[in-house]
């Protein structure tokens, strides 16, 4: 792909309420914003058809929530908020989910900082080993790690057998514990985007600042984590948000710990309190939604920061190098440690306590047709919404329609909604007439399509800015249509929003727990729900070969993937 | 024209992974029995009756909750594998189907709903569990009683299930009840709440973690602890000198099942003898009188009365809750 053409670098600070409506000045009337529809009735259909099902399959599970958590008899009733807010528990549930926020997301960031400075300054196979090691958490349900933490520091774990005999009594049950294992598997997803923020920086900013005579350290804390900031945000809020979401983690490791999200999934498998779920699934949305807004008032769509090109960004001086590097073979090797548990605990009878050789884990009739479900579920999702979100970026972008900012934001919302949230509303609002979807594998795919929508979408309007629309035109001139034009230019355009759109739901709904767990049934279990029951009933032999089993088709069909675009890449 | 090869490529990987699945006739479950031996037991049943059948795994509680907010629109045809009180409240809901199966005839009445809503095909009865190693370890008697466990030794020693969620954790409590009389049951409850370290989701995982050495007394019921014993852990069970709580394991259709055919087929099959000797493979005892489980004692049952139990269910999970949930 070319070097961008024109990049405006009033993009990546634009406010993001004009930030999609290039061409089209923000204030123009009614009137000739009808006329534009009526000038392109396709792409306003486009619009609005893509904009009720962002509301439908986004918005309304969400307004379920709130109405079923004020519905009474009769009327509305604040009832049981106040039970809520009366609660001594529910209390110590809100603390705990904050605490956990906060300092599981910062704890991930603190590592993830330190290696991207490294990998994007440093050549050679470490830099390409951090990179591998750091990302397998991406391919394995999110609470794998709690699993291995327990074998290594559970009441008679491995470790604290050691400690133990030293006279240093101690377990990793608790809020600790909940920390340590979130922040192992979020860490490649704060990875990913702050490396491609700093990876975005233009080096020329670092090179003036150093012959400008500022030291690096300043020139770290002035320029380049400033510029990386959106990056930054972005990445605790995403992390911050999936922290709230995880329910799994803090009932494995979290020593009876309640936190929301594991009170709404209690409250909902057993005792199917759906007005009391859903309160606090709004409580829960309140500090998303906070950070989501914030994150947009503060930063923008920042999405369309590029570089201009000029050299390689500082290397970095010894001192700071040795901190990157002591902080990132801190992560790396516990990251690597887990999954070695993980592997063992797939191959042995019961790691740690009879370490012998077996297969015996591996022998379930089931296990493979969960799997298969799981890649259906992912692939149909991620095509629905890699799809959408890029035609929705390209409408949003480049054309003239109702209702832009409205789209955008409702898209990206279903980002920042924690999934345990959104799954319930997909509860209350598909659970019968008039949509029956319950039971079904739509539901699932549904789901995990229009919560990823938002990451596609972003990722084209971004491309799009990057490029001027002098191409489009260029097409028009000749005489193709609107259709022909999408298809021969924006479409190969958009290529690789497309492609990233497509992994990153895929991924994501392979492992994904927190809405799915709500939503499956007979016949269309998915593979990391099951993990989940095998590890909720203590059999970690066969959760960790299920595991094993599930992470080998992930890196199996990203290994396609890639391969497919190798391929048809070649002679370009 | 790659742009379109690549999305063309994707949609029929898509759509070749949905040709290798998705049976619409198949037989839906729901289940609380656990992975393993459901699935066991469900490629058995596949390979006697030709069904296709399809499972979920759920604690009992779970399943509980989840098929009363479902109701009338059940998603499974039948359970296969829930509690007997349990079976009682969703017979009491009015979501049980009556069938007369023939295959039932010679089987004790006593296991069989007068009008054929629900069948009890086995029993699973409460145990305690104990890590001998860790016993040892940690100078601990082998407790012989229920009473034994308030003993301060085993202060945060003791795992068991939280009746939210499983079963196996709401027949002990129940069954207590029964023993000692109510009152006299949650005082015991809260002086055992001295020495509980965990109440688990599950009622198997106690068993597994005792096992593995996390606590040194689990109370869970008897496969979990005769399976780990099985598979070499150093592992005792003890039967409590009070007696214990036993319960009929059921199986049953929903009413409005989608597959009402092949559910009474299922249920036909696991009334047979092929499929009582498949259950007992995984059962301390089953209801068809020839054949023997798993086990060659006579436990000490209480008069277990199981509709007592369905009845008190709510009020007293809620009042556990208000003691021990917060």
């Amino acid at each position: 792909m070319n070097r961008p053409l024109a990049v405006n670098p009033d993009h990546a600070i634009a406010d993001p309420d004009v930030s999609t409506s290039d061409g089209s000045g923000p204030d123009r009337g009614w009137r000739q914003r009808i006329q534009s529809w009526r000038r392109d009735p396709l792409s306003a259909g486009i619009a609005l058809l893509l904009a009720v099902l962002v509301v439908m399959f986004i918005l309304v599970p969400v307004a379920a929530i709130f109405v079923a958590s004020v519905r009474a008899e009769e009327g509305i009733t604040l009832e049981l908020y106040r039970t809520f807010l009366e609660s001594e528990y529910y209390r110590a549930s809100a603390r705990n989910s904050l605490i956990l926020g906060l300092a599981s997301t910062l704890v991930t960031i603190g590592f993830a900082i330190p290696l991207a400075l490294y990998t994007t300054r440093t050549r050679g196979p470490l830099t390409a080993g951090f990179r591998m090691v750091s990302l397998l958490p991406l391919v394995a349900p999110p609470f794998i790690f709690a699993l291995s933490l327990i074998t290594i520091g559970g009441r008679r774990g491995l470790l604290s057998q050691a400690l133990g005999a030293v006279g240093i009594e101690g377990s990793i049950f608790g809020l600790h514990g909940i920390v340590i294992a979130q922040a192992l598997g979020f860490f490649p997803v704060a990875y990913m985007l702050i490396e491609g923020a700093l990876r975005s920086i233009d080096p020329a900013l670092e090179h003036a600042s150093r012959d400008c005579g500022a030291s690096q350290l300043t020139t770290l804390r002035r320029v380049t984590i400033p510029a990386a900031r959106s990056g930054i945000f972005k990445a605790f809020l995403i992390v911050f948000v999936l922290v709230l979401a995880d329910f799994s983690n803090p009932v494995i490791i979290g020593g009876g710990q309640p936190t929301l999200a594991s009170d709404a999934y209690l409250l909902i498998v057993g005792r199917q309190n759906l007005s009391m779920a859903a309160v606090v699934g709004v409580v829960l949305i309140v500090p998303s939604i906070a950070v989501f807004l914030l994150q947009r008032r503060i930063l923008g769509d920042a999405t369309g920061e590029a570089s201009l090109g000029g050299g390689d960004p500082l290397p970095l001086n010894p001192g700071i190098r040795r901190i990157c590097l002591t902080l990132s073979w801190i992560i790396i090797g516990a990251i690597a440690v887990m999954f070695a548990f993980v592997v063992a605990g797939a191959f042995v009878r019961t790691l740690g306590v009879n370490n012998t050789f077996t297969l015996d884990h591996f022998a379930t009739s089931r296990g493979l047709g969960y799997i298969r479900n799981s890649l259906l579920v992912a692939v149909l999702a991620a095509l629905v919404a890699s799809v959408l979100g890029v035609i929705q970026g390209f409408v949003l972008a480049r054309k003239d329609v109702p209702v832009k900012g409205f789209q955008e934001f409702s898209s990206l919302f279903g980002l920042a909604v924690p999934g345990t949230v959104i799954g319930i509303g997909y509860v209350l609002v598909f659970n019968g007439a008039p949509f029956y979807l319950t039971g079904t594998i739509t539901i699932l795919v549904l789901n995990m399509a229009f919560r990823n929508v938002g990451v596609s979408m972003s990722a084209a309007i971004s491309k799009l800015h990057q490029v001027d629309t002098a191409y489009e035109e260029a097409s028009a001139d000749l005489g193709a249509g609107p259709i022909r034009t999408f298809w021969r230019v924006a479409v190969p355009l958009l290529l690789p929003a497309f492609m990233s759109g497509f992994v990153y739901t895929f991924m994501t709904t392979m492992v994904t727990i927190s809405s799915v767990v709500f939503l499956v049934s007979p016949g269309t279990n998915l593979a990391a729900v099951y993990i989940l029951n095998l590890a909720n009933t203590a059999a970690i032999g066969e959760a960790s070969a299920m595991s094993f089993l599930l992470i080998c088709s992930v890196l199996a069909i990203l290994g396609a993937l890639r391969w497919l675009e190798r391929r048809s890449n070649v002679g370009v | 024209m790659r742009a379109l090869a690549k999305v063309g490529a994707l949609t029929a990987l898509a759509v070749a992974i949905t040709a290798c699945g998705g049976e619409d006739d198949s037989l839906s479950i729901y289940t609380h029995n656990d992975e393993d031996e459901m699935q066991g037991f469900v490629d058995a049943a596949e390979d006697a009756t030709g069904l296709e059948i399809e499972f979920l795994r759920m604690s009992s509680g779970e399943a509980l909750s989840r098929v009363q907010a479902e109701a009338p629109d059940v998603g499974a045809d039948m359970m296969w594998g829930m509690t007997h009180s349990g079976a009682l409240e969703l017979e009491s809901d009015g979501l049980l189907d009556s069938y007369h199966s023939e295959e039932w005839e010679d089987i004790d009445p006593e296991f069989l709903s007068e009008d054929g809503t629900w069948y009890g095909w086995s029993y699973w009865f409460n145990i305690i569990g104990v890590n001998t190693d860790l016993l040892d370890e940690l100078d601990l008697d082998t407790p012989q009683t229920w009473d034994d466990l308030l003993d301060e030794q085993y202060e945060g020693e003791i795992i068991m299930p939280d009746p939210r969620e499983s079963g196996t954790a709401y027949l002990v409590i129940a069954a207590l009840m029964q023993i000692m009389g109510e009152d006299e049951a949650w005082e015991y409850l809260e002086a055992l709440d001295a020495n509980v370290g965990e109440y688990d989701q599950s009622g198997s995982a106690p068993a597994e973690k005792m096992a593995r050495g996390e606590y040194a007394v689990a109370i869970t019921w008897d496969q979990a602890v005769f399976d780990r014993i099985d598979e070499g852990f150093p592992v005792e069970y003890v039967l409590p000198e009070e007696g214990v709580g036993f319960d009929l394991d059921v199986a049953f259709i929903f009413e409005n099942a989608d597959n009402p055919e092949g559910a009474q087929e299922l249920i036909d099959w696991l009334g047979t003898e092929e499929g009582m000797e498949v259950a007992a493979t995984e059962r301390a005892l089953v209801t068809r009188e020839d054949i023997e489980g798993t086990i060659d004692f006579e436990p000490n049952f209480i008069d277990y009365d199981a509709l007592q139990a369905a009845e008190d269910n709510d009020r007293i999970i809620e009042e556990w809750i208000e003691r021990f949930g917060n």
